[in-house]
């Protein structure tokens, strides 16, 4: 990943423009190699991934990370939710903060909808229907979305196989890794830090944002047209 | 299975249950540790759990000082998921003496403990379920000043719960007291500043309710809000910062709240640059349209607090963000609160300023707001309403327009004779007094909607507030009215209510009582009219005040009603056959205040007036009695004030001179 700016060769704008900013070039903007590092460790820290940041850290030269004191646990709690031992996930975080899933019972539904997946996984279809109505019926009956997603989630089971059902998304790793970053930032939360989610991901979306209101306004400038390698596309003129 | 045990139902796994009570400490903790993750998340399991009796057992583990700290905790952690159940639960729980338990847990566990959190996060959440049960709380010194220590120096989830707990509880100045002596505006300071940056919101919010509950309506706490600081910023201060655009919006609103309620309880001047560029503005900007609408409902509603009485307030706020188009843009929001906000709003800024309540009326079309919220479902909304249509009743000009057009009466008389709470009955009859002015064209049709026999029935109110409103509107209905309403009036009111209520203990009702029979007695028909029926009940009326111990002004209304009789043909002679009314008459044309004396003379001269039948005679009589002698010392004094009167009074008698 690397937001090296593109070398620009267009220069030919019209003279009467030359007090506005010319849109049609990219700047010549040079992000710093420890600004990005910077960026690359804050996501590692906040999403949990303490052995990746450690790594980095030796790589890069960096400092030692200021490491938030419940890095270890978040660390086995998402490596908990991921592997599908939800009711170890749910104990270990009433132990780390009890009360969290009773804040934001959503969170809870969610968690306890994982472990409904968890069965349909295994083939467990009797087992799966009783814990559904034994305690996730509570929830869905007193909140809409999460009867929807109840709803989805059990008609996994009426097909023969639910991978190759159009609901099959739920039962995919980035279904649970969805969760377990809620789930990561819900505690951050709790421990009132002041950024629940990397710095990274708020400057993607503020691309997307961005990019989105220049289209609005038909504005020609340097798009980027392709996040995960970073492309930018100049306007055509 | 194995991994389907936390998600048990509490029936059919009593086993763990029954370990709850088992000698061994390690199977309680691990019988307890799985009640906690079954409780956690689920209503229905906490509700089982409740049902099932385990509670006083709970309560029982909580407080056994020679129990493993880890059952403790685990306990207190159970009673804490318990305690933010329904509120049916946590009913149950106060009922079995969870409060209690945990207060008294408090005075002795160890302060940056992890169980003190625990018991702080319980008892937080089973006082955010109305009713609190504050009475758990005592006002004990020791009590409080630990829990304030907690506020200052323990765990940020510690200090937010004990400040939440307190800013339920104190809810009068006993409370504002105890907590102002323990030190509380210190803690609140220390959770309120935050180094450079601004502090997070779960720590600043309740630090900011719990300031404004204790400044509210309290001098001298605010008075020590004032000078309370940390590191070198006072309160104030740190509120001023709060209040800017970059905070977060319920950050901001309850900054701007406290420096409201701290500069109503007269501790910051309403010129202050705290008030009037701190807390004012941010309050009109949190009421623009962008805002969400529980900000906006409590932004309006604050602000109304804030300009209530002070008029460069109001006419500021007035002009500050277009604050008249937002609120007239809240009043079509949806919600009870925001309605309410909005109607107090502007109830304040049109309070004393003639301009602002033309604006509010003309460039936002009100007056159909108002009316639709006085039918509204909800008490609120109706009395805020009326709140409005009151303080827009005291511009004369609208009375006569927008009011006429929108027929607000009748709306107003229907709420006024539902039986409506005490508060509106006392807003909305403030409102009828100044509908029922004389030039108001409502008058006539509020009179065939009963409003005579209302008023009447108001006077009878045990509240004072009540029956001067009842009294005084009588009073403007009769002033200058056709004689069947004054008639109406004397026969629905009765001579035993009138004189009830001239004995009233409030004197203003003795005043408005006298204005109504003045306004009563008025043009030379009506006077004899109404005396040919109730003479001597006036008569008698007269005389219990003039010989009574009452004010000056109470007896001048008195004198000013014999002036009014001396104006009538026959009642004249009513005065004239009366020895001790004409010898009082005497006493005050010497009394020493003059505005006595006045009003005596007033009635001296309409006694003494020639080319009325029989004036020889009455001067004759009067001259006898002292009048003349009277008059003559009054013209001896030169008194500039009276001096034309007791001439042309003089000049009457010029026989005699």
């Amino acid at each position: 990943m690397s937001f090296e700016p593109s070398t620009n060769s267009n220069s030919s704008s019209d003279k009467s423009d030359r007090k506005l900013p010319d849109r049609s070039k990219g700047d010549d903007l040079q992000i710093s190699r420890t600004d990005m590092n910077m960026l690359i460790m804050n996501y590692l820290v906040t999403e949990g991934f303490k052995e990746a940041a450690l790594k980095f850290q030796q790589e890069a030269g960096l400092q030692e990370p200021a490491l938030c004191s419940s890095l270890d646990e978040r660390i086995m709690i998402r490596e908990a939710v991921q592997n599908g031992r939800i009711p170890d996930a749910i104990a270990m975080v009433n132990a780390l903060h009890p009360e969290l899933l009773d804040n934001d019972r959503y969170l809870y539904f969610h968690l306890q909808q994982l472990q409904l997946l968890e069965l349909i996984r295994g083939g467990r279809a009797e087992e799966a229907l009783s814990f559904a109505s034994a305690a996730l019926a509570e929830a869905g009956a007193a909140d809409r979305t999460a009867l929807t997603e109840l709803e989805r989630s059990l008609a996994l089971l009426a097909f023969p196989d639910p991978h190759a059902s159009p609901f099959a998304d739920l039962l995919l790793p980035s279904h649970s890794q969805k969760i377990a970053s809620e789930l990561n930032a819900a505690i951050l939360k709790m421990e009132n830090q002041e950024y629940t989610n990397p710095k990274l991901c708020s400057l993607l979306r503020m691309i997307l944002w961005s990019q989105n209101e220049l289209d609005k306004h038909n504005i020609k400038y340097p798009k980027m047209t392709d996040l995960a390698n970073a492309t930018i596309e100049q306007p055509k003129l | 299975m194995q991994q389907l045990t936390v998600f048990m139902d509490i029936e059919s796994s009593r086993s763990y249950m029954d370990e709850l009570y088992s000698h061994d400490g390690a199977r309680v903790v691990e019988a307890l540790v799985t009640l906690k993750n079954t409780v956690i998340g689920s209503n229905r399991q906490k509700g089982s759990v409740i049902q099932q009796g385990i509670v006083p057992r709970l309560l029982q583990l909580m407080a056994d000082e020679t129990l493993d700290p880890n059952i403790r905790l685990e306990a207190t952690i159970t009673v804490g998921s318990l305690a933010k159940g329904t509120a049916e639960n946590v009913a149950a729980l106060v009922e079995q003496g969870t409060a209690t338990v945990l207060v008294e847990l408090l005075k002795t566990v160890p302060v940056e403990s992890k169980l003190a959190e625990a018991v702080l996060c319980a008892l937080r959440s089973v006082f955010l379920h109305p009713p609190a049960p504050v009475a758990a709380l005592p006002a004990d010194m020791r009590l409080l000043t630990r829990l304030t220590q907690i506020a200052r120096e323990a765990s940020p989830t510690a200090r937010a719960c004990v400040v939440r707990i307190l800013s339920i509880w104190c809810g009068s100045p006993l409370e504002q007291e105890a907590l102002c002596a323990s030190g509380a505006c210190a803690a609140v300071a220390a959770m309120l500043h935050n180094g450079r940056g601004s502090p997070p919101p779960a720590r600043a919010l309740p630090a900011l309710d719990l300031l404004a509950a204790m400044c509210f309506e309290n001098a001298s706490v605010s008075q020590v809000a004032m000078n309370t600081r940390h590191n070198d910023r006072a309160i104030p201060e740190l509120l001023t910062y709060l209040v800017s655009r970059d905070k977060p919006l319920p950050v901001a609103m309850g900054a701007a709240r406290c420096l409201t309620y701290i500069h109503r309880a007269d501790a910051l001047t309403a010129d202050d640059s705290r008030v009037v560029f701190g807390a004012l503005p941010c309050l009109a900007r949190l009421c623009t349209k962008e805002m969400p609408e529980e900000i906006r409902a409590t932004a309006a509603e604050t602000l109304a607090y804030l300009a209530e009485v002070d008029t460069s307030l109001q006419r500021l706020a007035a002009i500050s963000n277009h604050l008249m188009s937002s609120l007239a843009d809240i009043v079509n929001c949806n919600s009870a609160a925001a309605k309410q906000g909005a109607f107090k709003c502007f109830a304040s800024l049109g309070a004393n300023d003639e301009d602002i309540r033309k604006r509010i009326i003309e460039t936002h079309g009100l007056m159909v707001h108002i009316v639709n919220g006085m039918n509204n479902p909800e008490p609120a909304v109706r009395l805020a309403a009326v709140r409005c249509l009151h303080s827009l009743s005291r511009s004369v000009q609208q009375l006569r327009t927008t009011f006429q057009d929108h027929a607000v009466w009748r709306p107003l008389m229907q709420l006024l004779s539902d039986s409506p709470e005490t508060e509106l009955l006392t807003v909305g009859s403030s409102t009828l007094c100044n509908l029922l002015l004389e030039f108001s064209p409502a008058k006539e049709p509020m009179l065939d909607q009963g409003a005579v026999e209302m008023l009447c029935n108001l006077t009878k109110r045990p509240e004072a507030a009540l029956r001067l409103n009842g009294i005084w509107a009588l009073m403007n209905m009769a002033f200058q009215a056709e004689q069947k309403v004054k008639q109406r009036i004397l026969s629905c009111l009765g001579t035993e209510q009138m004189f009830r209520l001239l004995s009233d203990a409030d004197t203003r009702v003795i005043m408005k009582t006298l204005g109504l029979l003045r306004n009563l007695l008025s043009t030379r028909q009506h006077i004899d009219a109404i005396m040919s029926e109730y003479s001597s009940q006036v008569m008698q009326a007269v005389i219990v005040v003039l010989e009574g111990s009452y004010p000056a002004e109470v007896k001048e209304q008195a004198l000013c009603i014999l002036g009014n009789l001396g104006d009538g043909e026959k009642a004249k002679d009513l005065i004239m056959a009366n020895e001790d009314v004409l010898r009082k008459l005497v006493d005050y044309l010497a009394h020493p205040e003059s505005k006595l004396q006045e009003a005596a003379l007033f009635v001296a001269g309409n006694l003494v007036w020639r080319g009325e039948a029989g004036a020889a005679a009455r001067q004759a009589r009067l001259a006898s009695l002292g009048v003349l002698r009277a008059l003559q010392l009054l013209r001896a004094r030169r008194d500039p004030h009276l001096h034309d009167k007791v001439k042309t009074a003089l000049a009457q008698f010029n026989e005699f001179t």
